[in-house]
Order: structure tokens, then sequence, then C-alpha cells
């Protein structure tokens, strides 16, 4: 099978004998969106150096859609759009002027790369900016351009430094927006990020990375699904009364209840199934229920289960 | 065959793009504009001081050309530090070339691109001053005195342009920051070279292998230079050697060729961490 992206056993040491890679391996199918996570440091941006052939891996290999990027560059960067780190960007060239090259490096037409530049600019809402210099431009406006030049090529394949860096919440907002448009368009994007909580919001698969090491892949349905403990909190409409109390107990699904006026913490055996029939029973059993939902340890704490409170590794 | 053609080709014309979109970032920051307007100033001040002030031109065309283009390789060096000093390492150092690397241009068809753009940039400074100097000797002379040395200075003054350029891309290869390789680039060409060279020649030694030696030949054959930077009537210089046509030809093209490689394969090397 040809992947969009494949690295294997990709190690990295820099020239201060600090070991950023060590024996990275993963692979990302067509069309899929997956995050890239892990602490600063880990070694996030090595890894999307090394697939948009910024820096020579001291090991291994990183190939785009079955093309290893070191040894065939042109080919392997044909399909991909890449946002690394906060690139600087040509301060008194206007957008135009600046995509209008970048459209001629991929070989479109003048008549292709106006089409597209206008959009592009639209679609990152830039276009009343098209004949400005970009030396006037915000952080956030500035954001958007380097996504606008980023995908002006259609490219097949995405790779995002963490980016929303440096973006106010409205900005994120716009950002996943982008990103979720990208994915209904078949493209592959291939997100890194510190924060699982952004990554969750768009991505179909996580892959955690830190200290150079891949320590774990998943979806994220299955860590939503891991992230639920075994209690459920329940709140009714009229404070609990012992007998109350007692029916519920009977009920055999539920293990035990702690009970405070009118919610309860209900603790079963942590399966959605089960989490369904204690609901279905307490309404037959003619309780009135105004919220119900099973607790959950939260993205982030999972976040720090898998990595650990330790930031290391170098960039 | 056909694939490495073709490859050559692909190679040819991403150079050309980034030629272009060179030139048009030259022409955006006013570089092109200062330079150019300081090529057409500073051989005018030849032809209006003396007017103002009433005074000969000089003996002959070619002594005013001599004393004019005095002030070329001056300019040379000016332009070249311009368009090359950050050439390179500006695009590290500010890191738009996070932007321009991750495409399918190859990054030898970027620098190689830079480097003609930084070159033809200064060989428009050269020919407007050229030509300039031409005008002001047919005004003054006519028509029929302007020297035919003229036009081997002119030639001469093209190829210093190959090595100064690519002197400072070399040291814009080599250097992290834009600042520093400009600055360096013009102590380097303009006081470094020029001192050795005087030292060497106050203790014997013809200075045949420094590049800015072999500028005085975009003089030397239209008549001595009177004032200026290219003025060497001096005490210290105690032995006065003139540099030879062909060895000086020589070196300038053994610093543009050597130093223009040396600063590709770094360029090339050099990584984004």
């Amino acid at each position: 099978m040809e992947y969009a992206i494949q690295i294997e056993d990709l190690v990295k040491i820099y020239s201060r004998k600090v070991t950023a890679l060590d024996g990275v391996s993963l692979t990302i199918e067509k069309g899929d969106v997956v995050g890239y996570l892990g602490p600063n440091g880990a070694g996030k941006t090595t890894t999307m150096k090394i697939l948009t052939n910024l820096i020579r891996p001291t090991s291994g290999h990183a190939y785009i859609n079955g093309v290893d990027v070191n040894k065939r560059p042109k080919e392997a960067l044909r399909h991909i759009g890449a946002l690394i780190e906060v690139p600087g960007v040509y301060d008194y060239l206007t957008p135009h002027e600046m995509l209008t090259y970048f459209g001629k490096v991929y070989g479109m037409s003048s008549k292709q790369t106006n089409q597209r530049i206008d959009e592009v600019l639209e679609l990152l809402n830039l276009s009343d900016w098209a004949r400005e210099k970009i030396g006037s431009f915000s952080t956030g406006m500035e954001r958007r351009l380097v996504i606008a030049k980023a995908i002006l090529h259609k490219p097949e394949i995405l790779i995002l430094d963490e980016p929303v860096l440096g973006l106010d919440p409205r900005g994120m907002k716009d950002i996943r927006q982008l990103i979720g448009q990208f994915h209904d368009q078949g493209m592959t994007v291939f997100i890194s990020s510190h924060l699982l909580g952004e990554v969750a919001e768009v991505c179909k698969r996580v892959i955690f990375l830190d200290g150079g090491k891949v320590i774990a892949s998943d979806s994220i349905e299955n860590i939503r699904n891991r992230t639920e403990r075994r209690a459920i909190n329940a709140r009714f409409l009229n404070p609990l009364s012992p007998e109350d109390i007692d029916r519920m107990q009977a009920i055999e699904l539920i293990d035990n209840i702690e009970t405070v006026g009118s919610t309860a913490r209900i603790h079963f055996d942590g399966k959605p199934d089960t989490s369904a029939q204690i609901l279905s029973t307490l309404v037959s059993q003619g309780f009135a229920i105004s919220s119900y939902h099973v607790e959950s340890m939260g993205l982030e704490d999972f976040y720090l289960s898998v990595m650990g409170d330790n930031e290391k590794g170098v960039r | 065959m056909t694939f490495f053609a073709g490859g050559v080709r692909g190679e040819v014309s991403d150079t050309w793009l980034s030629i272009k979109f060179e030139l048009r970032k030259h022409l955006r920051r006013k570089r092109l504009l200062i330079v150019t307007a300081l090529a057409i100033v500073v051989p005018l001040i030849f032809y209006i001081i003396p007017r103002i002030e009433d005074v000969d031109f000089g003996a002959s065309a070619s002594s005013f050309a001599a004393n004019t283009l005095g002030f070329l390789p001056v300019l040379i060096v000016i332009s070249a530090a311009l368009f090359a000093g950050d050439a390179i390492c500006g695009e590290f150092e500010k890191k738009t070339g996070l932007l321009l690397f991750p495409t399918m241009q190859s990054r030898t068809s970027i620098f190689i691109g830079k480097y003609i753009a930084a070159l033809l940039a200064t060989f428009l400074v050269v020919s407007l001053y050229c030509v300039v100097t031409t005008l002001e000797i047919m005004g003054v002379y006519g028509v029929g005195e302007i020297p035919a040395e003229l036009a081997k200075s002119y030639l001469l003054a093209l190829l210093f342009t190959t090595s100064a350029v690519s002197v400072v891309y070399f040291l814009s290869s080599i250097l992290k920051r834009a600042i520093s390789a400009t600055i360096l680039s013009f102590v380097l060409l303009l006081m470094v070279m020029q001192v050795i060279q005087e030292v060497l020649g106050f203790i014997g030694v013809e200075p045949w292998f420094i590049v800015t030696y072999s500028v005085e030949l975009i003089t030397e054959r239209l008549g001595e230079v009177t004032f200026g930077p290219g003025n060497h009537d001096d005490e210290f210089n105690s032995a006065r050697f003139s540099p030879d046509l062909y060895v000086g030809i020589g070196v300038m093209i053994a610093y543009t060729v050597i130093l223009f490689l040396s600063s590709i394969v770094v360029a090339s090397r050099k990584s984004m961490e």
C-alpha cells in the first residue's frame, strides 16, 4: 500500500550531538487528517523539516506518496503544501506578487495562477489586501497568507507545523474550519501541535511524540473512550429521597451511588452500553433527570498521562 | 538522455523564475532605484562642478574618462553589497527560506538565480555610469573624441563586477547575518584588500593576486587618475606596480568562478535548523 506519508526509522542528530529524532517510524494514509502531538522539544518540527527537505536526516527515510524526499525532492515536494514554524514574509511585496512567484514555481500558467490567487485569498479573507504591502499585515493576516501559499497549487498533502501559533481565538477557529474543508476536499493533512484539545477538534488520529520517539498512536474516538471514567454524573429535578436512593441502588448495573441533594454520582463498569441501560432504567422507573453524562478525565489530563510531566528534547 | 535534458530545461526555467523574482524584490526594496540614481548622479558631478566653477574638464577626453571612472569600482562594491549581501544569509536569518525552500524548485536554481540577479542589477549600474560618462565626453569634447579604450574599460568594469559580486555572495553564504555580510564586504573590498595591496607595494611585492589591484585596469588604459579613490600617486606607495592586463583578467575570472561555485555549494548544504 502506498501511503501519503511514510517515515522509516528516522534519526536526526544535530551538530551539538543532540538527538532530536531517535528512530521515528509512522505512516499516514491518503485522505487522513492526523495530529502529531508532543511537548516543546519532542521533535515534531524536526520531523516536518525532514519531510519538506529543509534538513537532512542523520539516517532513515521519509517518503511522500512513495517518493523519498531527500533523494528525489523535486518529485516529492510537488505534492506538498507546507507551513513550517513561523516563516518570514517578504514585507515589501504584495500577496499577489508573492503568490504569483510561487504559482510559477509550481508550473501554473499566468491565468491559472491569477485565478487560484483570487480563490485562496478569498478563502482566507485576504481578498481586500491582495495589492497591499505585506509589511502592513497583522500576525494573523501573515499566518493566513502563508497558509494561502501552502494551498496555492492544490497540494494532495498539507503539512502544518503549529498552524494556530500566535493566532487569537477567532483566527484559531478559522484555521480549524479551513482544515475541515481541506479534509472534505480529500486532502491529507498532517498537523503538529502541543495541544491535544486543538488537534482533537480536527483530526481523526493522533500520533504522540516525546523525546524524539513515537510513544503512542490512536484514533481520536478511542482516545475519547479511554478518557472516560467509570462514573456518571446525574442531576434530578427533585432532591433524592432515601427511597429514591434505595431504588437506584437496587438496579443491578449500578455498583454504588454517592448523592448530594438532587445530584448523584453513579459508579458502573464504564461500558457505554451499560451507561445507556442505566439511563433507560432510571427513566422507566420515573426519575425526572435534568442532566446525565459520563465523567471524563479531560484531554489535557490524558495527554499528561501519556507524556508524563517532563518536557525534554530539542525542538 | 531525454530525462537529463528535461531536468536541465527545468533547472534553467526555475533559475529564470528566481532571477525575475529577485529583480522584482530589488525594485520593490528601492535598492535598484538608489544605486541607479547614484550611477547617474556621480558621473554628473564630474561634469557639473567644473561647469559651475568654470574650470577645465581635463586635457583630454581620456583623462576626463579616467577621472570619472575612478569612482566606478566604489559604486560596484556598493551595488554588489546591496544586491548580494543578504541574498543567501537573509533567507535563513529572516526565515523566508521556510517559504522559499519547501517547493519543487531546487535550492541550486534559487541560488544561481539570486547570483545572476545581483550581477544583472550591478551590470545595469555599471552600464548607466559608462553611458553617462560617454554622454559627458560627447558634450565636452565632441563625438569624435570618445576614446576607444572606454569600451575596454567598460568590459573590465563588468568583469570586476562579477568578481565583486562573487566575493559578497560568498560572504553571504558563510555568514549568518545579512548585516555582517554587507559590512564585511565593504570593509574587505574597500579597505582590507587595499591596505594589503599598499603594504605589499611598499615592501616591493606586486599584489597581482588581489582582485582590487586588478581594478586599476579599468582606468589605467585611459590615463592617470588625478584624484578620487583611484589615485595612487601618494608617498606611501613607494614601489608603484601596474597590473598586467591578462593576469588581471585571470585573477578576476578566478575570483568569480571559485567564489561563486563555493557559495553555491555552501548555500545548498546550509540547513534551516
